[in-house]
């Protein structure tokens, strides 16, 4: 099992645990994708480098990409993205403030897409539209959304109707029977267990890949083989 | 015994609830082991308490035993109330109906004495919870149930201090920002005994809501008054 969704390190905001791995301990969760809390709330290079030297094979990390014109952009060039050693980049357009369509996002991301290298990206941090201009100007970019909500169901069901290389964290995908709804849909293959613990609930999501109203297949492709099979 | 505090049917116009049935959330209980369900149904909530509150009477008979029945009292429409069987008192929403919660059109409700239980958001100009305490204060012989405990993490903590002096108030954890953690939290900064479950379903997923207090880091006995023991002291005979 494998949560594709977590942090790692402080938040100003509250006190919550910067060591994701007691609690993966506790609730059975194997390994996570992680990012950086001081991507998120202080220095995106700061935290990329805090990121590569955890060096525990338990958390892949997943280091923030901030696409920008010379001295804009973290990293400085797009050619250190496309040298670094990792499976998945995340991607903060509202908080970096950056346009995800526009003119260098989608060169930096094509170079990634060509390296095939996914992106991850909070809907929070964007919008069904611009994430499906995204999915005509580089179709080969495949996209992991991260905390989709349930109150946008509708919309985030349009997309994955629409964007096929679009996958599904399913951690606040919490409407009475949401996920079975999504992965009748659009397949259990396009769905990824995740949490955005610390600051989003671990326990609720947990609890309820456990007792999903699907297959064992289904489940264990939500559980860590969709995620594996993107990355 | 597992008992949830704070339950839902119907559908709700902000967004698509794949599963509004009540037949759908007694199948799931009885896989989760969840012995009954407090809920009014979304239409009350919304424009029609009468026809609302009939659905959810309807729904109880249907399934005996599993669905308490809260009923909506719209205080704009003065809605009829009843104490009988089923009835595990009242729910009121502040927000939806723009009326705060310390508003005299609410005093019909508490001068019955029902349970009441109360959508709570922190910050709210309706229903923050600095008004469960002024409430409380009026009426410390009604059990009040404090929905979401103020719905915003930030504001937990606060809800909890507030009405700490008020033995009345119980603390409800639905919702979808809350954590496993909070809710553990919640239990050590207010006692175990003043802290209930509820999932919201089927307006959220009624496992997620489960889930995080199954799972969140709580000693056992702390857990079972949680998940049951509290609300099965506050309902009584009700629960019959």
């Amino acid at each position: 099992m494998v949560d594709a969704h977590r942090l790692v390190g402080p938040v100003p905001f509250d006190d919550l645990p910067a060591d994701p791995r007691p609690d993966m301990d506790r609730l059975g969760i194997e390994a996570a994708c992680v990012t950086h809390t001081l991507c998120l709330y202080a220095d995106p290079a700061a935290g990329n480098e805090a990121l590569s030297a955890l060096d525990d094979p338990r958390l892949i990390p997943v280091p923030v990409v901030v696409p920008g014109v010379p001295g804009a952009g973290v990293p400085a060039v797009l050619d250190e993205v496309l040298d670094w050693d990792v499976r998945l980049v995340r991607l903060c357009p509202e908080r970096h403030r950056f346009e995800l369509t526009g003119p260098v996002a989608l060169r930096w991301l094509a170079a990634m897409a060509a390296r095939d290298l996914p992106v991850a990206i909070d809907l929070e941090e964007t919008s069904p539209a611009a994430l499906r201009t995204l999915a005509a100007e580089i179709p080969d970019l495949r996209v992991l959304l991260l905390n989709p909500g349930y109150r946008r169901l509708r919309a985030v069901a349009e997309l994955m109707a629409t964007v096929p290389n679009l996958w599904l964290e399913i951690g606040t995908v919490n409407t009475q029977r949401g996920v079975e709804w999504l992965a009748e849909r659009y397949g259990a293959d396009r769905l990824v267990f995740g949490t955005g613990a610390p600051v989003l609930d671990d326990c609720g999501p947990r609890f309820l890949l456990d007792h999903l109203e699907l297959g064992a297949a289904e489940v264990e492709l939500i559980a860590s083989g969709a995620l594996r099979r993107l990355m | 015994m597992i008992l949830d505090a704070h339950g839902h049917i119907g559908s709700w116009p902000d967004f698509l609830i794949p599963d509004p049935s009540a037949g759908g959330l007694v199948a799931m209980m009885d896989r989760l082991g969840i012995t009954a369900m407090g809920v009014s149904d979304l239409l009350g909530v919304g424009p029609d308490a009468v026809e609302g509150n009939r659905r959810a009477f309807e729904a109880a008979a249907e399934h005996p035993g599993r669905f308490g029945v809260w009923q909506v009292y719209n205080p704009h429409h003065r809605t009829p109330l009843t104490d009988r069987p089923g009835v595990w008192g009242v729910k009121l929403h502040p927000d939806v109906h723009q009326c705060r919660l310390d508003d005299p059109l609410y005093e019909p409700v508490f001068a019955l004495g029902l349970p009441v239980l109360a959508h709570g958001q922190t910050d709210s100009p309706w229903s923050d919870p600095a008004q469960f305490a002024t409430v409380a204060a009026r009426h410390p012989e009604v059990p009040l149930l404090m929905g979401h405990t103020g719905l915003w993490p930030y504001g937990f903590a606060r809800a909890a201090r507030l009405v700490a002096d008020h033995p009345g108030v119980l603390l409800e954890v639905c919702g979808s920002k809350i954590t496993g953690r909070w809710i553990s939290r919640l239990v050590a900064l207010a006692g175990a005994e003043r802290v209930v479950y509820g999932s919201d379903a089927c307006f959220l997923d009624l496992r997620a809501g489960l889930g995080r207090v199954v799972l969140a880091p709580l000693a056992e006995t702390d857990r079972d008054l949680v998940l049951g023991g509290n609300l099965a002291r506050v309902l009584g005979s009700r629960l019959a």
